[in-house]
């Protein structure tokens, strides 16, 4: 059954159509089926008894990337996010998980991660860093939890993220640990696969852990983690992107910044930017860095295009994937920048992934790798 | 019902990928931007002209119901399967063919979207003028088969302004060309604005020849508010008279302000009866003196608050009020139906007391927004469609609307069609002979009665 509140929300769309300007599925794929206005009238005539929930209909509501855009964009403030996320858990309930889907929801509940590896393996990116502390970065106890998340814990191409933003804290002197193989999945792969009840048993665990550190701060350098935190985990533990904490700690005074000349664009994450509601951290960073020029891009902050990361869409239609970090890229080309800064590990993996394969002109930095460079100089 | 055999011909024609007959795509075409929904028996996505002319000579013969669709976000019911059929969607046949600077036109498919040709037009010095307030979803194809006009109507007038030339399918399959690429063309008939306007009832447009003009280098956005409806609607007449031509010209009536503050779109003084957004366009120097002098009326005219916009984020805060407006009416009460009444500009001020008499009159919500500088209104009436009741006392308050408007000198339909959202007023406007007339002219086209039957006539 569908529950109440999201029957308000599709009765609420009043089928103007003008969800479809911002959908970047749309824009390829073309068809009303694949409009944020077909799917919320999909999923009322499903609640109207129209509708039966095929393989093709869950096919449709995979193809999403759960980014948010058309949220903003409608007038009549439905909440899209809320009914297609209800959806996937609809569909995987009453026919099943998305085939695609089923590898890494086995791999979740095996291994508490998304990758094939033993959690144990978590902290092992630890192993290429220099001049590792004693602790390892592991404590008894301590003020502030940095969350790494999977996939810059076990993806080669974005474990520079946790390299980095461990140095940086270092820098500043900052009380942190990691849960290192008790860190969990934080469970939002799961809530885009539709089985939300198995991300709660990954957000009890995640939170006894932080709890018996004492700590009550968390950070997150990935933005999907910070955002499911918040939305699911029902906690008054402090949470912080890592861009929120870099930017205290410039306040501070804690970390002194080098000059480091480039122009470069911002890409907003989804779940940082529009769906977490942070959009001046980084943009104050990259200010706070001497030499930096930022120009913005044409759809930036509220506006920001998905780098077609989101939604566990990869996993389902990489093809797609492809299409939408293509026409990120050329976006980010128009900007006449050659550099794009970004504080996502999964927009880093799209956007360098596609870049490398085009063998684009085009570096692709994660804040803290520039942070980082700027410190040293600093 | 079509037969299996018949499908499969479609299919042949546009390849199987394009020929949709799943349940989730019938559910995805059975409506539009109007209310009621009609499941068509199949979906096709043709990629280009031959394809259609095609389609159509199976259609003809085979006496299938073909109904053209572009975004789908008429208001009018007139791209829905009233009668059954097969829908025609343009997504695909989305190519912007030509931008000639020379002759200041461009030639397009019909899926492109509005936004779209405004944006690569703009690139060159120029614009597009019609800005319907769909244009980032709407296509230019539906834009003409609607003569969809815009805030900016005031001056620029709508898309029949700006319409050059046309490709048409005809219902037999025969391929038509019309009009060209010249603003001046009084060769035979003007089949070209026969076209215009036409819900998809005559031909398919499969090519678009628009005219272009200059992009004006400036703009000036002011907004004035006011505790009379009567004193900003003799702000709207002093502006008209002196000569000065705003590209806009919008009013907010106090209902729908109530609604907007509410919904958070925007604030203003609980004082507020009318709300006026005015934008002129032009050179920097004529731009900067008509804001002046606009905002000059506004004040001797009674407005208890004017701002005048001194950059575009400013302007944009402005138009905040007026774009989140359609919205916040939505979340009032399930259903909103917006209508189009039009009248002579200088009876705006009657039209609008009329309607709030009918208001108090079948005890119904009316909030209006009107392009005031045209004189075209939408009375959004707040609503619940399951409410039979309220329905029927809605039906009798838009009636009296109508008749009021038309014996101003009006019309039914300003900018968004009869469709079947109007149809059964038609008498109101035209006499049985002038609908006879209409009649015969479809029945030369399409003397089968299958494109888009049961819409308007
Ligand atoms: C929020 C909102 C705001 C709007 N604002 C305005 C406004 O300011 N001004 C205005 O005028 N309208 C407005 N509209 C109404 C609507 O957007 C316009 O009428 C628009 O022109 C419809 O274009 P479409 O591509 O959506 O066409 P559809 O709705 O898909 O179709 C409209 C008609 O065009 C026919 N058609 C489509 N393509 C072709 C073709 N290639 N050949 C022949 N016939 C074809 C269809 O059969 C149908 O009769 C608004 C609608 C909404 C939802
Ligand atoms: S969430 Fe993103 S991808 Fe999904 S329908 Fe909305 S805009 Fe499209
Ligand atoms: S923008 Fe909102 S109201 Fe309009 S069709 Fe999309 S969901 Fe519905």
């Amino acid at each position: 059954m569908i529950p109440k509140s999201i029957a308000e929300e599709f009765d609420q769309c009043i089928k103007c159509g003008l969800c479809q300007a911002t959908c970047p599925v749309f824009k390829d794929l073309l068809l009303e089926k694949f409009n944020p206005r077909g799917k919320i009238q999909l999923a009322r005539y499903y609640s109207q008894g129209k509708l039966d929930l095929s393989d093709h209909y869950r096919d449709i509501f995979a193809k999403c990337l759960l980014c948010g855009a058309c949220v903003v964009t409608c007038p009549s403030g439905v909440d899209l996010n809320k009914v297609f996320v209800s959806m996937r858990e609809e569909i995987t309930t009453k026919r099943g998980l998305h085939p695609k889907m089923e590898e890494v929801v086995r791999s979740l509940l095996v291994n508490h991660n998304i990758s094939d590896e033993d959690n144990a393996e978590r902290g092992g990116w630890r192993d290429f860093l220099k001049d590792l502390p004693e602790h390892m970065y592991q404590k008894d106890r301590a003020e502030v939890v940095y969350f790494v998340g999977c996939v810059a814990s076990f993806f080669p191409m974005a474990q520079t993220i946790p390299q980095n933003l461990v140095r940086i804290l270092e820098s500043a002197d900052v009380d942190f640990t990691i849960l290192a193989g008790e860190e969990w999945c934080c469970g939002f792969p799961l809530i885009g696969a539709g089985v939300p009840e198995k991300a709660r048993e990954m957000a009890e665990h995640n939170l006894a852990k932080v709890r018996e550190l004492g700590a009550k701060k968390v950070v997150f350098s990935c933005p999907s983690c910070y955002r499911t935190w918040h939305e699911y985990y029902e906690t008054d533990l402090e949470l912080f992107h890592s861009t929120q904490l870099i930017e205290r700690l410039i306040k501070d005074g804690a970390i002194r910044l080098g000059e480091v000349k480039a122009t470069v664009t911002y890409h907003d994450p989804c779940d940082l930017g529009r769906n977490g509601g942070v959009y001046d951290a980084p943009r104050q960073i990259l200010k706070s860095i001497p030499g930096i020029t930022l120009v913005e891009l044409e759809n930036n902050r509220a506006q920001s295009v998905c780098c077609g990361g989101g939604g566990n869409l990869e996993m389902v239609d990489s093809g797609l994937t492809g299409t939408v970090a293509q026409n990120k890229i050329e976006e980010i080309k128009r900007t006449g920048a050659k550099t794009v800064v970004t504080s996502c590990q999964q927009c880093i993996r799209t956007i360098k992934g596609r870049a490398r394969r085009q063998k684009a002109d085009l570096t692709v930095y994660e804040i803290t790798e520039l942070v980082l460079q700027a410190i040293s100089r600093g | 019902m079509i037969s299996t055999s018949l499908m499969d011909e479609f299919r042949s024609i546009v390849g199987n990928e394009w020929f949709l007959d799943t349940p989730e795509d019938l559910a995805t075409y059975s409506y539009d931007g109007f209310l009621p929904e009609f499941r068509p028996d199949a979906v096709i996505v043709p990629g280009k002209t031959d394809e259609i002319s095609k389609i159509m000579g199976v259609a003809n013969r085979e006496r299938v119901n073909i109904i053209p669709r572009g975004a789908g976000t008429n208001i009018s019911g007139t791209s829905v399967a009233r009668k059954g059929g097969v829908i025609m969607a343009f997504h695909r046949m989305n190519k912007i063919l030509e931008i000639d600077p020379e002759n200041m036109c461009a030639v397009v498919q019909p899926g492109v979207v509005n936004a779209d040709l405004q944006k690569e037009v703009a690139r060159y010095g120029l614009m597009y003028p019609p800005d319907p307030a769909s244009m980032y979803v709407s296509t230019i194809g539906g834009n003409v088969a609607l003569n969809a006009g815009g805030p900016r109507g005031v001056k620029y007038g709508a898309t029949k302004d700006y319409l050059l030339g046309l490709k048409v399918v005809l219902p037999s399959g025969d391929l038509i060309k019309t009009g060209g690429k010249t603003f001046k063309n009084v060769s035979g008939y003007d089949l070209t604005r026969l076209m215009c306007g036409s819900e998809g009832t005559l031909g398919i447009f499969t090519e678009i020849t628009v005219r272009l003009v200059p992009l004006p280098p400036a703009k000036a956005t002011l907004q004035a508010i006011y505790s009379d409806l009567d004193d900003a609607a003799k702000t709207v007449s002093a502006i008209i008279g002196s000569g000065i031509v705003p590209t806009t010209l919008e009013l907010i009536d106090r209902v729908v302000l109530d609604v907007i503050r509410d919904y958070g779109g925007a604030e203003f003084s609980r004082k507020a009866e009318a709300l006026l957004l005015i934008e002129v366009d032009g050179e920097e120097v004529s731009v900067l003196t008509q804001g002046e002098r606009i905002e000059k009326f506004c004040r001797e005219k009674g407005a208890i608050e004017v701002q005048r916009a001194t950059s575009p984020d400013e302007a944009e805060k402005l138009w905040q009020a007026r774009r989140s407006a359609f919205g916040a009416v939505a979340s009032v009460r399930p259903s909103c139906v917006v209508e189009d009444a039009t009248v002579p500009v200088k009876r705006l001020p009657d039209i609008i007391r009329k309607i709030l008499e009918l208001s108090d009159k079948y005890r119904v919500q009316i909030g209006i927004l009107a392009h005031a500088g045209d004189g075209n209104l939408h009375p959004i009436f707040m609503t619940d469609l399951r409410d039979k009741e309220e329905m029927a006392r809605i039906d009798k308050a838009m009636e009296e609307m109508y008749e009021a408007a038309i014996s101003m000198g009006g019309t039914l339909s300003g900018e968004h069609g009869i469709g079947i959202a109007k149809d059964r007023f038609m008498p109101m406007e035209f006499t049985g002979t002038a609908i006879e007339l209409m009649r015969r002219i479809k029945r030369v086209f399409d003397p089968n009665n299958i494109l888009n039957p049961g819409s308007f006539l």
